[in-house]
């Protein structure tokens, strides 16, 4: 990946030219490259923000080990067990012109919020990011449903006879104890916006309508497998990689320093 | 009747029942959420289309299977899920004959070698599969094995030995060492340990493994977009290509054909949801 992000290599059977950082110097020549870092920052932005709180709310729920929290749990867990081919197409079948959503707010006299929701530059990228946030907060709830499980009973136990609440309880006793745990969450949804996520790009939008679902991960998809700029490619992934590498550091830092 | 009333209302004044209240609607919410859009699709795959759109959450008002065939003769679905078996089988085999000695080797052999190993086997959950996708797409085109299932059979375990060497490890390192050492006394070697004492006592962990590996191998979609083409396509390649087949879209094609591609997962996940849930919580901790 290094080596062939210096290389100038158009096309897997033509020669290629040694470069060096040249691929590098084109990101500021490019307006594609600002775009997908903005896409980018946007989704990561929503990704992590809009899944890791609830996540942790509905995860300290179940584990609270109410009536039904083993449905609930099994329900939660359902969308990573799904294929991203699979939950492209699902979501598909909802975004469509005259697919479910846009039905659902006609029955409900909403027929003036009803948007093509996938072909539309304001809601496209709205529409990729809410299928990772309808997957993750089940995912990463059950996560910390497990990771709950292994605080001491006693724990809450010592404080419910102080007088505190659930809400006492979840926040004053139960976050602090996953401070690490969350910068572990966070990492692992980082990582997979980064990476993982463009395939929805790819199998529903294919960084459109225009640019406005380019992101850096299906830029580099992009260029690598359909205008077949291999050496710019990989400078591309160099990008992820060292963006992946600041971000990992700067999160293990952070919740280090918080949990003591 | 009024003091069953005053009793209630104390009873949700207390600021407890409250939470545990707003904890279940918004775990009710979220699971309609999850719930309505996968009812929808598995309905939508017996129904026809104009009955997709005019009535997408009612039940089919006759189960018709005419959408599966069609979905068979677009992108020929039983073929997909041959080479998804194919290579599932092949990845996962692969997969585990790498993996069991070598978690042997780290659970029991102390060396600064198997520390090292280990860390390196960690390391492997942080590779984002974007960054490699174009060096693995090299190396295979240069194998010559570029649009070959055995491609898929030959990655495939890369990607899914770093949790399964860790479920492995942790699993034998609870085993009591007291066994392999009696074993040494009675005369056993390395391989009879490995193969008469450690295999069926991993057991439980190996079926942990092998499911995990099992849903990661069935549902991967982007190498094998990238490795195979049109006639070695996988299950969620055909899947993904039922969209564009024809050119307005075929909802009740796609969902025949998702319905299709999520049978076995669901299958595995109704009969080993605890291990699949211990297991992936094990490989996140971990990292």
């Amino acid at each position: 990946m290094f080596f062939i992000s210096t290389m100038r290599w158009d096309g897997l059977a033509l020669p290629q030219k040694f470069i060096f950082v040249d691929n590098f110097i084109r990101f500021f020549k490019d307006p594609n490259i600002s775009v997908a870092l903005r896409n980018t920052g946007i989704h990561l932005l929503f990704g992590i923000l809009g899944v890791i709180p609830f996540a942790f709310m509905l995860g300290f729920f179940v584990s609270l080990r109410k009536p039904g929290f083993q449905v609930l749990r099994t329900i939660f867990f359902m969308p990573s067990m799904i294929s991203v081919a699979a939950l492209a197409m699902i979501f598909l079948g909802l975004y469509r012109p005259d697919g479910m959503l846009n039905s659902f707010l006609e029955s409900f006299g909403l027929a003036s919020l009803t948007r093509v929701w996938l072909a539309n530059k304001t809601t496209a990228l709205g529409a990729i990011i809410a299928i990772d946030i309808w997957s993750g907060i089940g995912f990463y709830s059950v996560l910390y449903f497990a990771a709950l499980s292994n605080i001491p009973e006693e724990l809450y136990e010592a404080a419910q006879l102080d007088g505190a609440e659930y809400w006492t309880l979840m926040w004053k006793i139960a976050f602090p104890m996953m401070l690490d745990f969350t910068g572990v969450v966070i990492i692992l949804q980082f990582l997979y916006i980064l990476s993982g996520a463009a395939q929805n790009i790819i199998i529903l939008t294919q960084g459109g309508p225009g640019n406005a679902t380019l992101t850096l991960g299906y830029y580099l998809y992009n260029q690598a497998f359909l205008t077949q700029r291999l050496g710019y490619s990989q400078a591309i992934a160099v990008l992820i990689f060292i963006v992946g590498i600041v971000v990992i550091l700067t999160i293990r830092r952070l919740s280090s320093r918080f949990s003591y | 009747m009024t003091a069953w009333v005053a009793r209630m209302n104390q009873k949700i004044r207390n600021s407890s029942n409250i939470f545990l209240a707003g904890g279940y609607l918004f775990s009710i919410i979220y699971a309609l959420i999850i719930v309505i859009p996968l009812y929808f699709v598995v309905i939508s795959a017996f129904k026809n289309n104009s009955e997709i759109i005019s009535t997408p959450l009612d039940f089919p008002a006759s189960i018709d299977f005419k959408k599966f065939f069609q979905a068979q003769m677009n992108v020929d679905l039983l073929r997909a899920l041959i080479i998804s078996s194919v290579v599932t089988i092949g990845a996962e085999l692969v997969t585990f004959i790498l993996a069991f000695p070598a978690a042997y080797a780290v659970a029991r052999i102390q060396t600064r070698l198997s520390v090292v190993a280990e860390a390196i086997f960690s390391l492997g959950f942080l590779i984002p599969g974007l960054a490699i996708l174009m060096p693995i797409y090299l190396m295979v085109a240069r194998a010559g094995l570029l649009y070959h299932p055995i491609a898929l059979i030959i990655i495939y375990p890369a990607f899914n030995l770093p949790l399964s060497m860790i479920l492995l490890v942790g699993f034998m390192r609870k085993l009591p060492r007291e066994l392999d050492e009696s074993a040494v006394i009675d005369g056993a070697n390395v391989l009879q340990i490995i193969l008469y004492i450690f295999l069926p006592l991993s057991s439980p962990g190996i079926i942990t493994v092998l499911v995990l590996n099992f849903i990661n191998i069935w549902n991967e979609y982007l190498f094998a977009l990238i490795l195979m083409d049109s006639n070695n396509r996988t299950i969620q390649l055909a899947t993904a290509l039922l969209r564009s087949s024809q050119r307005s879209v075929d909802y009740g094609l796609i969902a025949a054909g998702v319905v299709i591609s999520m049978l076995p997962v669901i299958l595995v996940f109704i009969f080993f949801q605890d291990k699949i849930m211990s297991g992936m919580l094990a490989g996140a901790i971990k990292e």
